[in-house]
């Protein structure tokens, strides 16, 4: 039995997650590319299928039917490692999301908090590398920027996240969810969304904080010399890391899986994860639709002349509150 | 490595119309004389050569040995004050009757924007024997006015005449390996075996096969000055924002821009060679070609430098016609100008793009519907206009000129005071008024350093002195100033064409004369002389007689100038066109320094080029 409760139901749970995932990022894809043609005056899919709902399927048989071109002057081991590296980390990262009441997507474990800090660690490596074994101008400039960018703004992403641990008082994202907050702590939390929301906007490297790819300095920055399916996985990985990111921030802003009554149908607990996560998903890309991308220096200027002190100010504020209203 | 190829010269190419007894013929020397010719008289006494005005402008020759001492007298004299060398092109009259005069002719434009005035300075080159031929030569002008840089490059490149002094004398359109200099006279139009397709013997090719060469032979040769101690990249010709063929080789220390070097000529085509052998009329649809983003304007500045020359008389409702077609023009150009700088600088998803793109579509649609076309118009002729307006036009126009405004307020209420917009544009590619001055810049880009120059004001053409408009500058010289110059540039030409609109005069849409311009359809079935006149048109077309004119328009980006020199006959013997975009370009090096490299995709947007008029 034990095994069975260890890995059997772990793993099936796992391959579900996952195939929900990747057809989350599919569909994604279309929702992105619907939403950015209506804000700009266009069509956007809508040749393949109803409404282009086959679009994604297409896209896929595309990206596999591609040549797998691996030029000459690539570093092959970690040139093959950097995509899956990129994506490990967008995929694992949902382990400790609640899904449900008392349900988390894996595992309830007392690290949550850690675990998606440590693994939001992890993801720039994959960039790094790939763009480093690329052996290209371009590619270097890319993993560069991203690097410093990724590093500098886990900073105030995690000073964030230990207000909010503060205030919690626990580690586990389960715990987090069910337990209940006063009035003044939803404001609080509130408050320090917008800037959350920057972070994570950088950490995911999405636009406007795109600078890694940049595609019209860097032509695709650190995926340049990819192609086909491995490219594809750069994409992939993208866009489950912004599905990730918005479950996290559904669930330390928004209540998670909480809704009218999904305590008692606990079925109702995914809607509404998944109606927040559409919801957060439509920011990022409404600020891609209408705000412009910042000069690379001036993206650090920002994190360490601002993001970081704010986010100091917020940690000592929040251990305040902590210790003297909870 | 030049390559030995014999010309193939075929027969229709060398023919040249039947001309009349004593065609062709030099241009006549100027005659009379203004303070400024007086004044460089006196001052270099038997060096000028001839002096006065010709076709209404101003023409010195001088003796080769002293145009350097010229340039620098014209730009250092308080009283002479020529700041900018608008121009540098070059004449071959080695098919004119010489009479032992030189046979390359150098020409420059000085433009003097405090007094207003222009001058063309004419100077034989010296030659001196070697090579397959005769190797002509001059004193470059680059130590005087640094924007001839570009232009004596080009001078060298097509018509291979030599600058001395000139600081990096190399090829800028053509290939390296070019066997001629095409712009001479007895180089073929055609027929040359062009370089570009290599063989399997070369170095270039021993990696094919292996997908991409490996990473130390990616760059085979360094430009001048450049250094592999700093990483050196190259954008383009295949590069998302250098506009289409541009391509930079940007040597760079981290993210800092060391020097850049452009290398033009992807998109040559030969334009000028291509006029030589055209009639007058048939250089219009060329012209098309070269700015495709302002057709309009392109056909305009070249129909009035002939109309100029011929003296022909255009009618009043044709004038109008012309500055509303104008001003659409420059107004779509703006707004694609706008789209893609947007795109450059914030990235794909920015929705302004296509709103910009919108709002060009509708005045796409209506050259469609005056002319039929929406890109390459043609609608512009020497004499007028293609065909009178249909009825439907004006209505559209005036919808458009309502919405308009808004549409140009809603942009600015996206990007104008957007921080990050405006962090990434102010004191970027920053440009001083003495630089924009010495290196020849024009339109926005000089109006950005605070000169306050436009010639639809300050030297009126098609009647612009009768509307009221502002021309915007802006003292910071830096994108963001050229960003709000444009924005506003739009506003004006919106107010332009209201007034165009609203007293579009009735009457002929082109000239009644016969001579020059189309006798309309109608007439061809009751008039055996308009007949007569139809045929002499569509097969030998006008003649223009002998002498040289350069005219400049304001178009977009710039001034955009058109040199003709006529030897009486039918076609222009040596037809050269100044592109804005071409000077304009030359500041991305200078502007571009120790900036980074997000700046010079910034840098690029802001100047504004289109590659088809930089590599003509």
């Amino acid at each position: 039995m034990d095994w069975l409760q260890l890995l059997v139901f772990p793993a099936i749970r796992a391959l579900i997650l996952i195939f929900v995932l990747l057809t989350g990022f599919a569909y994604l894809t279309w929702y992105e590319r619907k939403l950015l043609a209506r804000f700009q005056v266009r069509y956007g899919p809508n040749r393949a299928g109803k409404f282009g709902l086959l679009q994604p399927a297409a896209d896929a048989v595309k990206a596999f039917f591609k040549e797998e071109i691996i030029p000459n002057h690539v570093d092959k081991p970690v040139y093959l490692l950097a995509p899956a590296l990129a994506l490990v980390p967008a995929l694992i990262i949902w382990a400790v999301i609640p899904i449900a009441k008392g349900t988390p997507a894996i595992a309830d474990v007392n690290i949550g908090f850690l675990w998606i800090l440590a693994v939001a660690g992890i993801e720039s490596y994959g960039i790094i590398l790939a763009g480093w074994s690329s052996n290209n101008n371009y590619s270097l400039l890319g993993a560069l920027r991203s690097s410093a960018q990724m590093v500098s703004y886990e900073l105030p992403l995690g000073l964030f996240l230990v207000s909010i641990l503060m205030l919690a008082g626990s580690f586990s994202l389960v715990d987090l969810v069910e337990g209940s907050r006063q009035w003044w702590e939803w404001i609080w939390l509130w408050l320090a969304f917008p800037f959350f929301f920057i972070c994570i906007l950088a950490e995911t490297n999405r636009s406007p904080f795109d600078l890694p790819e940049t595609e019209n300095e860097l032509v695709a920055g650190f995926q340049t010399e990819y192609g086909g399916m491995k490219f594809a996985l750069f994409f992939i990985a993208e866009y489950v890391n912004m599905i990730s990111t918005s479950a996290i921030m559904a669930t330390l802003f928004f209540g998670g899986w909480k809704g009218p009554f999904a305590e008692q149908y606990i079925w109702l607990g995914p809607v509404y994860l998944l109606i927040k996560v559409l919801i957060l998903l439509f920011l990022f890309i409404w600020v891609r639709a209408s705000i412009g991308r910042p000069r690379y220096d001036q993206l650090m200027k920002f994190c360490w002349q601002f993001m970081l002190p704010l986010g100091l100010v917020y940690v000592s504020i929040s251990a305040v509150l902590a210790v003297f209203l909870k | 490595m030049p390559l030995d190829v014999a010309p193939v010269i075929r027969s229709y190419e060398t023919q040249r119309t039947l001309n009349p007894p004593g065609i062709p013929a030099l241009a006549p020397m100027p005659t009379g004389e203004t303070d400024d010719t007086r004044r460089l008289c006196e001052r270099f006494g038997r060096d000028i050569v001839a002096a006065g005005l010709h076709y209404g402008n101003q023409v010195v020759f001088v003796e080769p040995a002293q145009l350097k001492a010229l340039a620098t007298f014209l730009r250092d004299d308080a009283e002479l004050n020529y700041e900018t060398l608008i121009d540098v092109t070059s004449v071959d009259r080695s098919q004119l009757p010489l009479n032992g005069g030189a046979r390359f002719q150098t020409v420059y434009q000085f433009r003097s924007y405090s007094r207003n005035r222009h001058l063309t300075v004419v100077a034989d080159c010296k030659t001196e024997p070697g090579g397959n031929g005769e190797l002509p030569h001059i004193d470059s002008l680059t130590g005087v006015y640094r924007g001839a840089e570009w232009p004596e490059r080009e001078v060298y490149d097509l018509m291979g005449i030599r600058f001395d002094g000139h600081p990096d004398l190399r090829r800028i359109l053509m290939p390296k390996s070019w066997p001629n200099h095409p712009l001479q006279k007895q180089a073929p139009l055609g027929g040359e075996e062009v370089p570009f397709t290599f063989t399997w013997d070369d170095p270039e090719f021993e990696t094919l096969g292996s997908q991409i060469l490996p990473a130390e032979s990616a760059a085979p040769d360094l430009p001048p000055g450049m250094s592999r101690q700093n990483m050196v990249i190259n954008m383009g010709p295949h590069h998302p924002s250098t506009h289409g063929v541009l391509r930079l080789v940007v040597e760079m220390d981290g993210e800092r821009i060391v020097s850049i070097d452009p290398d033009l000529g992807f998109l040559h085509s030969g334009f000028e060679k291509t006029g030589e052998n055209k009639r007058y009329k048939d250089f219009v649809y060329y012209t098309d070609r070269m700015d495709y983003l302002s057709a309009m304007s392109n056909n305009l500045g070249y129909c009035l430098t002939i109309e100029h020359m011929l003296g022909l008389e255009i009618p009043e409702r044709a004038q109008v016609i012309r500055v509303i077609m104008a001003e659409m023009q420059r107004i779509a150009s703006h707004l694609f100008w706008l789209a893609t700088h947007v795109l450059d600088v914030s990235g794909t998803g920015m929705s302004l793009l296509m709103y910009a793109t919108r709002e060009r579509e509708r005045i796409l649609d209506l050259f469609e519907m005056a002319c039929g076309a929406r890109l390459t118009v043609s609608y512009i002729r020497i004499g007028g206009v293609w065909q009178d307006l249909p009825d439907a036009f004006i209505t559209e126009l005036k919808d458009f000129l309502r919405v308009m405004p808004e549409k140009i307020n809603e942009y600015e209420a996206l990007i104008t005071e957007a921080p990050l917009w405006q962090e990434r544009l102010t004191g970027i590619g920053h440009i001083s008024a003495d630089d924009a001055l010495a290196m020849g810049l024009t339109g926005p880009m000089l109006r950005g350093s605070g000169i306050d120059w436009d010639l639809r004001r300050d030297r009126p053409y098609c009647g612009y002195e009768s509307y009221e408009f502002e021309v915007p500058t802006s003292d910071s010289g830096d994108c963001y100033g050229r960003f709000n110059i444009r924005m506003e540039e739009m506003r004006q030409s919106v107010r332009i064409l209201e007034q165009a609109v609203g007293n579009l005069p009735s009457g002929l849409y082109k000239s009644n004369n016969r001579k020059v311009a189309l006798p309309p359809r109608a007439e061809l079935d009751v008039s055996m002389e308009a007949l007569i006149h139809h045929f002499k048109l569509m097969t030998e077309g006008f003649h223009v007689s002998p002498g040289f004119f350069y005219n400049g328009i304001e178009n977009s980006k710039g001034e955009l100038g058109f040199y003709v020199y006529s030897d009486g006959s039918a076609k222009p013997y040596r037809l050269h066109v100044h592109g804005p975009s071409f000077n304009n370009l030359y500041a991305i090096d200078h502007i571009s320094r120790g900036e980074m490299l997000s700046d010079v995709v910034t840098n690029i947007g802001s100047i504004d080029i289109v590659l088809g008029e930089v590599d003509r």
